[in-house]
Protein backbone atom coordinates (compact mmCIF):
# COMPACT_ATOMS: atom_id res chain seq x y z
CA UNK A 1 0.00 0.00 0.00
CA UNK A 2 1.30 3.45 -0.83
CA UNK A 3 0.83 5.96 1.93
CA UNK A 4 1.75 9.56 1.75
CA UNK A 5 4.31 10.44 4.37
CA UNK A 6 2.27 13.34 5.69
CA UNK A 7 -1.27 14.66 5.82
CA UNK A 8 -2.17 18.31 5.56
CA UNK A 9 0.05 21.23 4.44
CA UNK A 10 1.63 21.57 7.88
CA UNK A 11 2.79 17.98 7.69
CA UNK A 12 0.38 16.73 10.37
CA UNK A 13 -1.76 13.72 9.53
CA UNK A 14 -5.38 14.21 8.44
CA UNK A 15 -7.61 13.87 11.46
CA UNK A 16 -10.41 11.34 10.94
CA UNK A 17 -13.62 10.39 12.75
CA UNK A 18 -15.11 6.97 11.96
CA UNK A 19 -18.86 6.37 12.36
CA UNK A 20 -20.48 2.94 12.08
CA UNK A 21 -22.96 1.19 14.32
CA UNK A 22 -21.34 -2.20 13.87
CA UNK A 23 -18.55 -2.45 16.50
CA UNK A 24 -16.71 -5.21 14.65
CA UNK A 25 -16.61 -3.19 11.46
CA UNK A 26 -15.73 -0.01 13.31
CA UNK A 27 -12.76 -1.74 14.89
CA UNK A 28 -11.50 -3.06 11.54
CA UNK A 29 -11.95 0.38 9.96
CA UNK A 30 -10.01 1.88 12.82
CA UNK A 31 -7.13 -0.53 12.30
CA UNK A 32 -7.01 0.14 8.56
CA UNK A 33 -6.96 3.91 9.01
CA UNK A 34 -4.61 3.89 11.99
CA UNK A 35 -2.07 1.92 9.93
CA UNK A 36 -1.72 4.93 7.59
CA UNK A 37 0.93 7.47 8.62
CA UNK A 38 -0.92 10.32 6.92
CA UNK A 39 -4.21 9.59 8.71
CA UNK A 40 -5.04 9.82 12.39
CA UNK A 41 -8.21 8.49 14.01
CA UNK A 42 -9.35 11.09 16.56
CA UNK A 43 -12.61 9.40 17.45
CA UNK A 44 -15.10 6.62 16.67
CA UNK A 45 -18.88 6.84 16.96
CA UNK A 46 -21.56 4.15 17.14
CA UNK A 47 -24.53 6.52 16.85
CA UNK A 48 -25.61 9.96 15.68
CA UNK A 49 -25.20 11.74 19.03
CA UNK A 50 -21.64 10.50 19.43
CA UNK A 51 -20.78 11.39 15.85
CA UNK A 52 -22.10 14.94 16.10
CA UNK A 53 -20.47 15.52 19.50
CA UNK A 54 -17.10 14.28 18.18
CA UNK A 55 -17.35 16.41 15.05
CA UNK A 56 -18.16 19.49 17.12
CA UNK A 57 -15.26 18.84 19.50
CA UNK A 58 -12.53 17.86 17.03
CA UNK A 59 -13.63 19.56 13.80
CA UNK A 60 -11.86 16.75 11.94
CA UNK A 61 -10.57 16.88 8.37
CA UNK A 62 -12.48 13.73 7.46
CA UNK A 63 -15.56 11.87 8.66
CA UNK A 64 -16.29 8.31 7.48
CA UNK A 65 -20.03 7.86 7.86
CA UNK A 66 -22.19 4.75 7.54
CA UNK A 67 -25.28 5.46 5.43
CA UNK A 68 -27.69 3.26 7.38
CA UNK A 69 -26.49 4.83 10.60
CA UNK A 70 -28.76 5.04 13.66
CA UNK A 71 -30.31 8.48 13.46
CA UNK A 72 -29.96 8.51 9.65
CA UNK A 73 -26.69 8.94 7.73
CA UNK A 74 -27.95 11.91 5.72
CA UNK A 75 -29.18 13.65 8.87
CA UNK A 76 -25.82 13.19 10.58
CA UNK A 77 -24.01 14.44 7.47
CA UNK A 78 -26.08 17.63 7.51
CA UNK A 79 -25.48 18.17 11.23
CA UNK A 80 -21.74 17.72 10.78
CA UNK A 81 -21.76 20.22 7.90
CA UNK A 82 -23.37 22.67 10.30
CA UNK A 83 -21.21 22.19 13.39
CA UNK A 84 -17.94 21.53 11.57
CA UNK A 85 -18.20 23.09 8.10
CA UNK A 86 -14.63 22.29 7.07
CA UNK A 87 -14.99 18.56 7.71
CA UNK A 88 -15.38 16.45 4.59
CA UNK A 89 -17.66 13.45 4.81
CA UNK A 90 -17.11 10.12 3.04
CA UNK A 91 -20.20 7.92 3.00
CA UNK A 92 -19.50 4.23 3.54
CA UNK A 93 -22.39 1.95 2.68
CA UNK A 94 -23.51 -1.50 1.66
CA UNK A 95 -26.21 0.14 -0.47
CA UNK A 96 -25.19 1.61 -3.79
CA UNK A 97 -28.60 2.45 -5.21
CA UNK A 98 -29.24 5.82 -6.79
CA UNK A 99 -31.69 6.89 -4.07
CA UNK A 100 -29.20 6.32 -1.25
CA UNK A 101 -26.33 7.95 -3.16
CA UNK A 102 -28.45 10.98 -4.10
CA UNK A 103 -29.68 11.38 -0.54
CA UNK A 104 -26.14 11.46 0.82
CA UNK A 105 -24.86 13.72 -1.96
CA UNK A 106 -27.68 16.14 -1.19
CA UNK A 107 -26.59 16.12 2.43
CA UNK A 108 -23.18 17.37 1.30
CA UNK A 109 -21.22 14.12 1.26
CA UNK A 110 -18.04 14.37 -0.83
CA UNK A 111 -17.50 10.69 -1.70
CA UNK A 112 -19.57 7.54 -1.60
CA UNK A 113 -17.66 4.29 -1.05
CA UNK A 114 -19.36 0.90 -1.21
CA UNK A 115 -18.67 -1.53 1.59
CA UNK A 116 -16.81 -4.33 -0.11
CA UNK A 117 -14.35 -1.97 -1.80
CA UNK A 118 -10.72 -2.85 -1.10
CA UNK A 119 -8.86 -0.99 1.64
CA UNK A 120 -6.78 0.56 -1.11
CA UNK A 121 -9.87 1.97 -2.84
CA UNK A 122 -11.31 3.14 0.46
CA UNK A 123 -8.11 4.94 1.49
CA UNK A 124 -7.71 6.46 -1.95
CA UNK A 125 -11.19 7.97 -1.58
CA UNK A 126 -10.25 9.45 1.82
CA UNK A 127 -7.13 11.04 0.37
CA UNK A 128 -8.97 12.39 -2.67
CA UNK A 129 -11.44 14.08 -0.38
CA UNK A 130 -8.83 15.35 2.09
CA UNK A 131 -6.82 17.14 -0.57
CA UNK A 132 -9.14 17.85 -3.50
CA UNK B 1 -83.30 -22.11 -43.42
CA UNK B 2 -85.04 -19.40 -41.48
CA UNK B 3 -88.61 -19.45 -40.34
CA UNK B 4 -90.74 -16.61 -41.67
CA UNK B 5 -93.94 -15.93 -39.78
CA UNK B 6 -97.05 -15.74 -41.97
CA UNK B 7 -97.87 -12.10 -42.85
CA UNK B 8 -101.08 -12.12 -40.85
CA UNK B 9 -99.43 -13.30 -37.65
CA UNK B 10 -96.65 -10.74 -38.07
CA UNK B 11 -99.13 -7.91 -38.46
CA UNK B 12 -101.04 -9.00 -35.40
CA UNK B 13 -97.86 -9.05 -33.31
CA UNK B 14 -96.96 -5.57 -34.37
CA UNK B 15 -100.24 -3.84 -33.88
CA UNK B 16 -102.07 -5.81 -31.18
CA UNK B 17 -102.34 -3.61 -28.10
CA UNK B 18 -101.56 -5.16 -24.72
CA UNK B 19 -104.85 -5.41 -22.93
CA UNK B 20 -105.04 -4.27 -19.33
CA UNK B 21 -105.67 -7.84 -18.32
CA UNK B 22 -102.57 -9.02 -20.17
CA UNK B 23 -100.50 -6.27 -18.60
CA UNK B 24 -101.77 -7.24 -15.16
CA UNK B 25 -100.83 -10.84 -15.92
CA UNK B 26 -97.33 -9.72 -16.92
CA UNK B 27 -96.80 -7.74 -13.73
CA UNK B 28 -98.36 -10.44 -11.58
CA UNK B 29 -96.20 -13.14 -13.09
CA UNK B 30 -92.79 -11.45 -12.90
CA UNK B 31 -90.72 -13.40 -10.40
CA UNK B 32 -87.44 -11.49 -10.29
CA UNK B 33 -88.93 -8.18 -9.22
CA UNK B 34 -91.33 -7.41 -6.45
CA UNK B 35 -93.78 -5.01 -8.13
CA UNK B 36 -96.63 -3.63 -6.08
CA UNK B 37 -98.60 -0.50 -5.33
CA UNK B 38 -99.09 1.57 -2.22
CA UNK B 39 -101.94 3.96 -1.59
CA UNK B 40 -101.04 7.60 -0.85
CA UNK B 41 -100.64 6.75 2.86
CA UNK B 42 -98.29 3.82 2.19
CA UNK B 43 -100.68 0.87 2.55
CA UNK B 44 -100.11 -2.07 0.20
CA UNK B 45 -102.88 -2.28 -2.41
CA UNK B 46 -101.42 -4.71 -4.95
CA UNK B 47 -98.92 -7.57 -4.88
CA UNK B 48 -97.21 -9.78 -7.42
CA UNK B 49 -95.48 -13.16 -7.53
CA UNK B 50 -92.03 -11.61 -7.37
CA UNK B 51 -92.92 -9.68 -4.23
CA UNK B 52 -94.22 -12.87 -2.65
CA UNK B 53 -91.04 -14.74 -3.62
CA UNK B 54 -88.71 -12.00 -2.36
CA UNK B 55 -90.54 -10.89 0.76
CA UNK B 56 -92.32 -14.09 1.73
CA UNK B 57 -95.82 -12.63 2.19
CA UNK B 58 -98.78 -13.94 0.24
CA UNK B 59 -101.11 -11.30 -1.20
CA UNK B 60 -103.72 -12.16 1.40
CA UNK B 61 -101.25 -11.58 4.21
CA UNK B 62 -99.92 -8.25 3.07
CA UNK B 63 -102.72 -6.38 1.29
CA UNK B 64 -103.95 -3.57 3.50
CA UNK B 65 -100.86 -3.49 5.69
CA UNK B 66 -98.52 -0.48 5.86
CA UNK B 67 -95.33 -0.88 3.85
CA UNK B 68 -93.16 0.13 6.83
CA UNK B 69 -93.45 -3.53 7.85
CA UNK B 70 -90.70 -4.23 5.28
CA UNK B 71 -88.21 -1.99 7.09
CA UNK B 72 -85.91 -2.96 9.98
CA UNK B 73 -86.72 -1.42 13.36
CA UNK B 74 -83.85 1.09 13.23
CA UNK B 75 -85.10 2.43 9.89
CA UNK B 76 -88.67 2.63 11.16
CA UNK B 77 -87.52 4.52 14.25
CA UNK B 78 -85.57 6.92 12.05
CA UNK B 79 -88.72 7.58 10.02
CA UNK B 80 -87.21 6.22 6.84
CA UNK B 81 -90.41 4.78 5.25
CA UNK B 82 -92.28 8.07 5.53
CA UNK B 83 -89.22 10.04 4.40
CA UNK B 84 -88.91 7.83 1.32
CA UNK B 85 -92.53 8.46 0.34
CA UNK B 86 -92.10 12.19 0.85
CA UNK B 87 -88.97 12.19 -1.28
CA UNK B 88 -90.77 10.25 -4.03
CA UNK B 89 -93.55 12.84 -3.95
CA UNK B 90 -91.08 15.74 -4.04
CA UNK B 91 -88.70 14.32 -6.66
CA UNK B 92 -91.01 12.02 -8.59
CA UNK B 93 -89.05 8.90 -7.62
CA UNK B 94 -86.67 7.54 -5.05
CA UNK B 95 -84.06 4.81 -5.35
CA UNK B 96 -82.47 3.20 -2.32
CA UNK B 97 -80.33 0.21 -1.43
CA UNK B 98 -80.49 -1.21 2.03
CA UNK B 99 -81.67 -3.92 4.38
CA UNK B 100 -85.30 -4.98 4.25
CA UNK B 101 -87.21 -7.62 6.20
CA UNK B 102 -88.88 -10.76 4.91
CA UNK B 103 -92.11 -12.08 6.43
CA UNK B 104 -90.10 -14.41 8.69
CA UNK B 105 -88.05 -11.48 10.04
CA UNK B 106 -84.87 -12.38 8.16
CA UNK B 107 -83.05 -9.62 6.26
CA UNK B 108 -82.18 -9.27 2.61
CA UNK B 109 -80.28 -6.56 0.76
CA UNK B 110 -82.73 -4.75 -1.47
CA UNK B 111 -82.67 -2.32 -4.31
CA UNK B 112 -85.88 -0.32 -4.09
CA UNK B 113 -87.44 2.19 -6.47
CA UNK B 114 -90.51 4.11 -5.34
CA UNK B 115 -92.35 6.13 -7.96
CA UNK B 116 -95.12 8.60 -7.14
CA UNK B 117 -98.21 8.00 -9.27
CA UNK B 118 -100.38 11.00 -10.18
CA UNK B 119 -103.95 11.11 -11.40
CA UNK B 120 -105.13 13.09 -14.42
CA UNK B 121 -106.01 16.06 -12.20
CA UNK B 122 -102.64 16.06 -10.50
CA UNK B 123 -103.77 14.32 -7.34
CA UNK B 124 -101.50 11.73 -5.72
CA UNK B 125 -102.94 8.31 -6.46
CA UNK B 126 -100.32 6.27 -4.67
CA UNK B 127 -96.90 4.78 -5.29
CA UNK B 128 -95.42 2.12 -7.51
CA UNK B 129 -92.74 0.14 -5.75
CA UNK B 130 -90.22 -2.14 -7.42
CA UNK B 131 -87.97 -4.23 -5.19
CA UNK B 132 -85.04 -6.44 -6.19
CA UNK B 133 -83.20 -8.86 -3.94
CA UNK B 134 -79.52 -7.94 -4.28
CA UNK B 135 -78.27 -10.22 -1.49
CA UNK B 136 -76.37 -12.55 -3.78
CA UNK B 137 -74.67 -9.77 -5.65
CA UNK B 138 -73.80 -8.07 -2.41
CA UNK B 139 -72.37 -11.32 -1.04
CA UNK B 140 -70.31 -11.74 -4.20
CA UNK B 141 -68.97 -8.20 -3.86
CA UNK B 142 -68.15 -8.86 -0.24
CA UNK B 143 -66.34 -12.08 -1.14
CA UNK B 144 -64.35 -10.16 -3.75
CA UNK B 145 -63.40 -7.39 -1.39
CA UNK B 146 -62.57 -9.92 1.33
CA UNK B 147 -60.33 -11.73 -1.14
CA UNK B 148 -58.71 -8.40 -1.96
CA UNK B 149 -58.11 -7.68 1.70
CA UNK B 150 -56.48 -11.09 2.13
CA UNK B 151 -54.36 -10.50 -0.94
CA UNK B 152 -53.21 -7.11 0.35
CA UNK B 153 -52.40 -8.68 3.68
CA UNK B 154 -50.46 -11.48 2.01
CA UNK B 155 -48.41 -9.04 -0.08
CA UNK B 156 -47.64 -6.86 2.92
CA UNK B 157 -46.72 -9.85 5.09
CA UNK B 158 -44.37 -11.14 2.42
CA UNK B 159 -42.75 -7.75 1.96
CA UNK B 160 -42.33 -7.27 5.69
CA UNK B 161 -40.63 -10.64 5.96
CA UNK B 162 -38.35 -9.92 3.00
CA UNK B 163 -37.44 -6.53 4.44
CA UNK B 164 -36.62 -8.13 7.77
CA UNK B 165 -34.36 -10.72 6.15
CA UNK B 166 -32.70 -8.01 4.03
CA UNK B 167 -31.99 -5.91 7.10
CA UNK B 168 -30.65 -8.88 9.03
CA UNK B 169 -28.29 -9.74 6.17
CA UNK B 170 -27.29 -6.09 5.82
CA UNK B 171 -26.86 -5.29 9.48
CA UNK B 172 -25.06 -8.45 10.47
CA UNK B 173 -23.68 -10.73 7.75
CA UNK B 174 -22.48 -8.03 5.35
CA UNK B 175 -20.91 -5.88 8.06
CA UNK B 176 -19.11 -8.86 9.57
CA UNK B 177 -17.76 -9.94 6.19
CA UNK B 178 -16.66 -6.41 5.32
CA UNK B 179 -14.70 -6.38 8.57
CA UNK B 180 -13.18 -9.76 7.74
CA UNK B 181 -12.21 -8.57 4.25
CA UNK B 182 -10.54 -5.44 5.63
CA UNK B 183 -8.58 -7.41 8.16
CA UNK B 184 -7.49 -9.99 5.58
CA UNK B 185 -6.21 -7.20 3.36
CA UNK B 186 -4.35 -5.65 6.29
CA UNK B 187 -2.91 -9.02 7.18
CA UNK B 188 -1.79 -9.65 3.60
CA UNK B 189 0.37 -6.52 3.84
CA UNK B 190 2.07 -7.74 6.99
CA UNK B 191 2.91 -11.37 6.18
CA UNK B 192 5.65 -12.76 3.94
CA UNK B 193 4.84 -12.67 0.23
CA UNK B 194 4.38 -16.43 0.06
CA UNK B 195 1.42 -16.23 2.44
CA UNK B 196 0.15 -12.92 1.08
CA UNK B 197 -0.99 -14.41 -2.22
CA UNK B 198 -3.13 -16.96 -0.40
CA UNK B 199 -4.62 -14.26 1.85
CA UNK B 200 -5.41 -12.12 -1.16
CA UNK B 201 -7.28 -15.00 -2.76
CA UNK B 202 -9.19 -15.46 0.47
CA UNK B 203 -9.94 -11.79 0.63
CA UNK B 204 -11.13 -11.74 -2.98
CA UNK B 205 -13.57 -14.53 -2.27
CA UNK B 206 -14.86 -12.65 0.78
CA UNK B 207 -15.46 -9.58 -1.38
CA UNK B 208 -17.24 -11.71 -3.94
CA UNK B 209 -19.51 -13.02 -1.20
CA UNK B 210 -20.15 -9.46 0.04
CA UNK B 211 -21.25 -8.44 -3.44
CA UNK B 212 -23.57 -11.39 -3.72
CA UNK B 213 -25.08 -10.67 -0.31
CA UNK B 214 -25.52 -7.04 -1.26
CA UNK B 215 -27.36 -8.09 -4.42
CA UNK B 216 -29.49 -10.40 -2.31
CA UNK B 217 -30.55 -7.63 0.06
CA UNK B 218 -31.23 -5.42 -2.93
CA UNK B 219 -33.44 -8.05 -4.53
CA UNK B 220 -35.24 -8.78 -1.27
CA UNK B 221 -35.87 -5.14 -0.44
CA UNK B 222 -35.46 -2.92 -3.48
CA UNK B 223 -34.92 0.60 -2.18
CA UNK B 224 -37.58 3.12 -3.04
CA UNK B 225 -40.40 0.76 -4.07
CA UNK B 226 -42.51 1.66 -1.04
CA UNK B 227 -41.55 5.33 -0.90
CA UNK B 228 -41.68 6.75 -4.38
CA UNK B 229 -44.50 4.93 -6.17
CA UNK B 230 -44.48 2.35 -8.93
CA UNK B 231 -43.06 4.32 -11.85
CA UNK B 232 -40.14 5.78 -9.96
CA UNK B 233 -39.48 2.44 -8.26
CA UNK B 234 -39.33 0.68 -11.64
CA UNK B 235 -37.28 3.45 -13.18
CA UNK B 236 -34.73 3.32 -10.37
CA UNK B 237 -34.64 -0.47 -10.61
CA UNK B 238 -33.90 -0.27 -14.34
CA UNK B 239 -31.14 2.27 -13.73
CA UNK B 240 -29.58 0.55 -10.75
CA UNK B 241 -29.88 -3.07 -11.79
CA UNK B 242 -30.39 -3.43 -15.53
CA UNK B 243 -27.93 -0.61 -16.22
CA UNK B 244 -25.34 -2.47 -14.19
CA UNK B 245 -25.89 -5.58 -16.35
CA UNK B 246 -24.87 -3.59 -19.42
CA UNK B 247 -28.28 -3.88 -21.13
CA UNK B 248 -29.79 -1.02 -23.10
CA UNK B 249 -33.14 -0.24 -21.53
CA UNK B 250 -36.20 1.78 -22.36
CA UNK B 251 -39.18 2.47 -20.19
CA UNK B 252 -42.56 3.60 -21.49
CA UNK B 253 -45.35 4.28 -19.05
CA UNK B 254 -48.84 5.69 -19.03
CA UNK B 255 -50.71 5.26 -15.76
CA UNK B 256 -54.02 6.99 -15.05
CA UNK B 257 -53.50 6.77 -11.31
CA UNK B 258 -51.02 5.51 -8.78
CA UNK B 259 -51.96 1.95 -7.76
CA UNK B 260 -52.29 0.80 -4.16
CA UNK B 261 -48.97 -0.19 -2.56
CA UNK B 262 -49.97 -3.87 -2.84
CA UNK B 263 -50.67 -3.62 -6.56
CA UNK B 264 -47.46 -1.64 -7.08
CA UNK B 265 -45.43 -4.27 -5.25
CA UNK B 266 -47.06 -7.04 -7.29
CA UNK B 267 -46.18 -5.35 -10.59
CA UNK B 268 -42.69 -4.52 -9.37
CA UNK B 269 -41.95 -8.05 -8.20
CA UNK B 270 -43.10 -9.65 -11.44
CA UNK B 271 -41.05 -7.17 -13.50
CA UNK B 272 -38.06 -7.83 -11.25
CA UNK B 273 -38.31 -11.59 -11.87
CA UNK B 274 -38.89 -11.11 -15.61
CA UNK B 275 -35.79 -8.90 -15.85
CA UNK B 276 -33.77 -11.47 -13.91
CA UNK B 277 -34.91 -14.02 -16.46
CA UNK B 278 -33.75 -11.75 -19.29
CA UNK B 279 -30.35 -11.38 -17.73
CA UNK B 280 -29.88 -15.07 -17.04
CA UNK B 281 -31.19 -16.67 -20.17
CA UNK B 282 -32.09 -14.36 -23.00
CA UNK B 283 -28.62 -13.28 -24.20
CA UNK B 284 -30.27 -9.95 -24.94
CA UNK B 285 -28.70 -6.56 -25.56
CA UNK B 286 -31.81 -4.47 -24.93
CA UNK B 287 -34.92 -4.66 -22.84
CA UNK B 288 -38.11 -2.59 -23.06
CA UNK B 289 -40.53 -2.15 -20.19
CA UNK B 290 -44.04 -0.89 -20.90
CA UNK B 291 -46.53 -0.13 -18.13
CA UNK B 292 -49.99 1.24 -18.91
CA UNK B 293 -53.47 1.49 -17.47
CA UNK B 294 -55.88 -0.89 -19.20
CA UNK B 295 -59.29 -2.37 -18.38
CA UNK B 296 -59.33 -1.10 -14.81
CA UNK B 297 -55.89 -2.52 -14.16
CA UNK B 298 -52.26 -2.32 -15.16
CA UNK B 299 -50.91 -4.02 -18.27
CA UNK B 300 -47.17 -4.58 -18.22
CA UNK B 301 -44.80 -5.93 -20.87
CA UNK B 302 -41.15 -6.84 -20.52
CA UNK B 303 -39.72 -7.27 -24.01
CA UNK B 304 -36.19 -8.37 -24.80
CA UNK B 305 -34.30 -8.74 -28.07
CA UNK B 306 -32.58 -11.95 -27.05
CA UNK B 307 -32.46 -15.41 -28.54
CA UNK B 308 -36.09 -16.04 -27.80
CA UNK B 309 -35.18 -19.31 -26.16
CA UNK B 310 -34.88 -18.47 -22.50
CA UNK B 311 -34.54 -22.07 -21.39
CA UNK B 312 -31.63 -22.74 -19.15
CA UNK B 313 -29.88 -25.74 -17.76
CA UNK B 314 -31.12 -24.53 -14.40
CA UNK B 315 -34.58 -25.80 -15.17
CA UNK B 316 -35.68 -26.00 -11.55
CA UNK B 317 -34.91 -22.39 -10.74
CA UNK B 318 -36.30 -21.08 -13.98
CA UNK B 319 -39.46 -23.01 -13.51
CA UNK B 320 -39.72 -21.59 -10.01
CA UNK B 321 -39.34 -18.04 -11.33
CA UNK B 322 -42.07 -18.56 -13.90
CA UNK B 323 -44.40 -20.12 -11.36
CA UNK B 324 -43.77 -17.23 -9.01
CA UNK B 325 -44.57 -14.62 -11.67
CA UNK B 326 -47.71 -16.41 -12.75
CA UNK B 327 -48.89 -17.01 -9.19
CA UNK B 328 -48.37 -13.39 -8.21
CA UNK B 329 -50.42 -12.15 -11.15
CA UNK B 330 -53.17 -14.71 -10.66
CA UNK B 331 -53.39 -14.22 -6.90
CA UNK B 332 -53.91 -10.54 -7.58
CA UNK B 333 -56.83 -11.50 -9.82
CA UNK B 334 -54.97 -10.97 -13.09
CA UNK B 335 -53.20 -13.05 -15.74
CA UNK B 336 -49.65 -13.69 -16.92
CA UNK B 337 -48.16 -15.00 -20.16
CA UNK B 338 -44.79 -15.44 -21.82
CA UNK B 339 -44.27 -15.50 -25.59
CA UNK B 340 -40.99 -16.64 -26.94
CA UNK B 341 -39.90 -17.19 -30.52
CA UNK B 342 -36.37 -18.04 -31.63
CA UNK B 343 -34.69 -15.01 -33.12
CA UNK B 344 -37.22 -12.42 -32.02
CA UNK B 345 -36.78 -12.37 -28.28
CA UNK B 346 -39.16 -12.97 -25.44
CA UNK B 347 -42.12 -10.98 -24.17
CA UNK B 348 -43.47 -11.37 -20.68
CA UNK B 349 -46.90 -9.82 -20.48
CA UNK B 350 -49.24 -9.58 -17.53
CA UNK B 351 -52.25 -7.69 -16.30
CA UNK B 352 -53.33 -7.12 -12.71
CA UNK B 353 -56.43 -5.25 -11.55
CA UNK B 354 -55.82 -1.89 -9.95
CA UNK B 355 -58.63 -1.53 -7.43
CA UNK B 356 -59.27 1.36 -5.11
CA UNK B 357 -57.89 0.86 -1.60
CA UNK B 358 -60.09 -1.64 0.27
CA UNK B 359 -62.46 0.09 2.68
CA UNK B 360 -62.22 -0.68 6.36
CA UNK B 361 -64.42 -3.52 7.65
CA UNK B 362 -68.01 -2.50 8.35
CA UNK B 363 -70.36 -3.88 10.93
CA UNK B 364 -73.20 -4.55 8.49
CA UNK B 365 -75.38 -7.44 9.39
CA UNK B 366 -75.35 -10.40 7.04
Amino acid sequence: MTARPSGDSTGSPWRVILCDDNPMLLEALCEVVTAQPDLEVVGTALNADQAIALARRHEPDLVVLDVRFPGGGHFVAKEIARCSPDSRVVAFSAYGDKGSVDEMRNAGVAEYVLKGATNREFLAALRRVASP
Amino acid sequence: MTHQPPPQEYARKQTGPLSEAAFTLLVQGVLDYGIFMLDPQGYVISWNAGAERIKGYSAAEILGRHFSVFYPTEDKEAGKPQWELETAVADGRLEDEGWRLRADGSRFWANVVITALWGENGELRGFGKVTRDMSERRAAQHALSERRRLFDHLVQAQETERRRIAWDVHDDSIQAMVAVGMRLELLAERVPESCAAELERLEASVRGAINRLRNLTFRLNPPGIDRHGLIEGLSNHLDDVVGAWGLTRSFEHRLDKEPTPETAITVFRIVQEALLNVRKHAHATAVTLRVESADGGILTRVIDDGTGAPMSRDVVHEHFGIIEMRERAETAGGWWSMRSEPGTGTTVEFWVPSPEPTPPLTDDLP
